[in-house]
């Protein structure tokens, strides 16, 4: 049977979450805590593995102990184990870190034939963490995956490559990401919903996965964020008027304009 | 005491949310316009989902939920498609529940695992047309027949009765004793004698196939008699105490729906320069909107609570469904007004709301019985003889 492992992240939704205008950094009280979106669409991915050869999914987090609620909701929607890496001395770690923390657990608790990522996570946008994964796991890495089949030790992965649609073969073991067009997460059942916060949750810590306090956190992270700026769309609605030709000849003069429409 | 939800409570709300804008969202005008039912394959998804089977246990593959969380599922689903709601609710509430709760070990191994997975619908009926608020004056005969009861008469205005294959019948087997004749019979849609009448024209809930039912002689066994024969009438009326509840939720669901339409609109609208919603006469009506469906989400979930720790709740039950009822009749019909003319036409959903809501003062039992329940419940505190 496959064993699969799936990193999630906790993180503020950024869609209704707000920003101190001067620093540009979230208020994080400022709206609830949600899964990365990406990162259920690599749930949905291993659990549709688990529906077509069987396997057994880890879901692994990073966060402080409230992260365990994305857990819960890994739990509901099929996943068969939960592991937290919670620690105060991983506070502050950017991606770098993170991810080298990440593949400490992930051999702790592996191995693993296929460990799935989100491409990225809405409230840091780096995309790192899959890449860097890859390279301490020592996994090929597939990115923007769509479709998954297993054959024989090997898998066949469909992807989205710029205009092109590639079709890969490659022996497990093997790191991949997804992103939200690749499918279409289910609806947990209730009665699963009901047991998932009673489910077991392993933790985590530096002691668990080995290494120094000064190899992690702020202090072992390279990355100094020097400013974060907001910036903002802005929308402007304009109605037109008079007859349907009147409008679109308008609205089609005004896109001209704008070279949004060229011909 | 604790106002907030669960955790899981929590994350109920927000699956059930979900799946009623991804999945719901795009059948409710269509179901309203067409009055036509949901098509199986989003029947079969819901009972998946466990929709079918909120409360029932897990061995019959129900989702074993307590009722706070029972409530907030229909909510979530009537905020979007208050007829779809209405079939989760009958369905669960006043054929499943009653089931569970009276029904022999036998008559639960046959009907409760198909129940809880929608594979069938159920229904329940005591109404006739000559019998609404007067549930004893039934007509609906059952005469008893060997090892089986007759059935003959019929049944008006039944809820899931186009689509339902499972049906709790109250019917009298001795007109002279009233009330203690009436027994509670589980009749399947197969048994000959059976017959689906016209399906309503209705004003709001058009994609529930709400209908007349028929029984001719129809030969129902008697282990098919729900609890004691002498002890239909009671069991309709605690099975209803329990089904207020939900309809409570439903229209808790079609009032949130429609203040949070009024508010957006309020916001931007504007007239005289400004967005309507900052004008006093339009912030006073959605304050009070606010303050009305909050009032009565809080009684609903006062007498779910009370269910589920096993203490008397139908007076609690009364008045959350009549005060939710109401709020959401007077909270639609200030939606549609804050939308003004748009309001009023088809293009928005707002007046399917005001439909919709209507029903929800009549349907398992008038504001008026409601009223009638509290206020016993007030003379018998307060009788000094």
């Amino acid at each position: 049977m496959l064993s699969i492992l799936v990193c999630i992240k906790q993180v503020p939704d950024t869609q209704k979450a707000l920003f101190d205008p001067k620093t540009g950094v979230i208020d994080r009280n400022s709206a609830d805590n949600i899964m990365n979106p990406d990162d259920l669409h690599a749930i949905e991915m291993a659990l549709a593995v688990k529906d077509g050869y069987g396997a057994v999914i880890t879901a692994l987090t990073m966060g402080p102990s409230q992260a365990a609620d994305v857990l819960g909701e890994a739990y509901a929607l099929g996943v068969d184990r939960g592991a937290l890496i919670s620690d105060p001395r991983f506070a502050g770690s950017d991606s770098l870190v993170t991810s080298k923390i990440l593949s400490r657990a992930i051999e702790k608790l592996g191995p693993f034939d296929i460990v799935m990522t989100g491409c990225e996570a809405i409230d840091g946008n780096t995309g790192h963490v899959g890449f860097q994964l890859s390279e301490f796991l020592h996994m090929p890495l597939l990115t923007q995956i769509h479709k998954f089949h297993v054959s024989s030790g090997q898998v066949i992965i469909e992807r989205l490559y710029g205009h092109e649609y590639q079709k890969i073969r490659v022996d497990l073991p093997v790191l991949i990401t997804v992103g939200k067009t690749a499918n279409r997460v289910r609806t947990p059942r209730l009665a699963d919903i009901r047991t998932c916060t009673d489910r077991e949750i392993t933790v985590l810590t530096m002691e668990d996965i080995g290494g120094d306090a000064c190899e992690y956190g702020a202090a072992g992270s390279p990355t100094v964020v020097i400013e974060t700026e907001l910036f903002s769309h802005k929308r402007e609605r304009e109605l037109f008027t008079g007859t349907i030709d009147e409008k679109v000849d308008n609205l089609i003069h005004k896109l001209k304009k704008q070279n949004i429409l060229r011909y | 005491m604790n106002f907030s939800l669960s955790k899981s409570q929590l994350m109920i709300q927000k699956s059930i949310r979900k799946f009623a804008s991804e999945t719901l969202e795009e059948w409710a005008n269509y179901l309203d316009r067409e009055s036509k039912p949901l098509p199986p394959e989003i029947v079969r998804e819901m009972g998946r989902l466990n929709i079918w089977g909120i409360q029932a246990p897990a061995e019959f593959g129900g989702a074993d939920l307590d009722t706070v969380s029972y409530c907030l599922v229909i909510e979530e689903i009537s905020r979007v498609s208050a007829a779809v709601g209405l079939g989760v609710t009958v369905h669960n509430s006043v054929c499943l529940a009653p089931l569970l709760k009276f029904g022999t070990r036998d008559q639960i191994a046959r009907y409760a695992p198909d129940l809880a997975s929608g594979r069938k619908i159920g229904g329940f009926t005591v109404t006739e047309p000559q019998a609404g608020s007067d549930a004893a004056s039934i007509q609906t005969t059952a005469v008893a027949d060997g090892d089986h009861y007759i059935l003959n008469g019929q049944k008006a205005f039944v809820t899931n009765g186009g689509v339902g294959d499972l049906f709790i019948v109250a019917a009298s087997v001795d007109r002279k004793k009233k009330t203690r004749g009436i027994a509670l019979f589980l009749v399947e849609k197969s048994m000959e004698g059976f017959e689906v009448g016209k399906i309503e024209d209705m004003m709001g809930m058009r994609g529930n196939m709400v209908s007349e039912l028929f029984f001719n002689n129809v030969r129902v066994p008697k282990e098919n008699v729900l609890g004691r024969v002498e002890d239909g009438f009671r069991i309709s009326m605690q099975t209803l105490d329990i089904g207020r509840i939900g309809i409570a939720a439903q229209a808790l669901g079609i009032g949130t729906a429609a203040y949070a339409a009024a508010a957006t609109y309020a916001m931007e609208r504007k007239q005289f320069d400004r967005p309507i919603g900052t004008f006093q006469a339009i912030s006073f009506m959605l304050a009070d909107m606010k303050t009305n469906l909050d009032a009565a989400r809080l009684l609903i979930y006062r007498a779910a609570d009370l269910k589920d720790r096993g203490l008397p709740f139908s007076t609690e039950s009364a008045m959350c469904k009549v005060y939710a009822s109401s709020t959401a009749m007077q909270v639609c019909m200030q939606a549609l007004q804050i939308f003004g003319g748009y309001g009023y036409v088809k293009d928005l959903p707002v007046e399917r709301f005001f439909r919709d809501a209507k029903i929800t003062e009549i349907y398992e039992g008038t504001s008026e019985v409601m009223k009638i329940i509290i206020g016993n419940d007030i003379i018998k505190e307060f009788s000094r003889f």
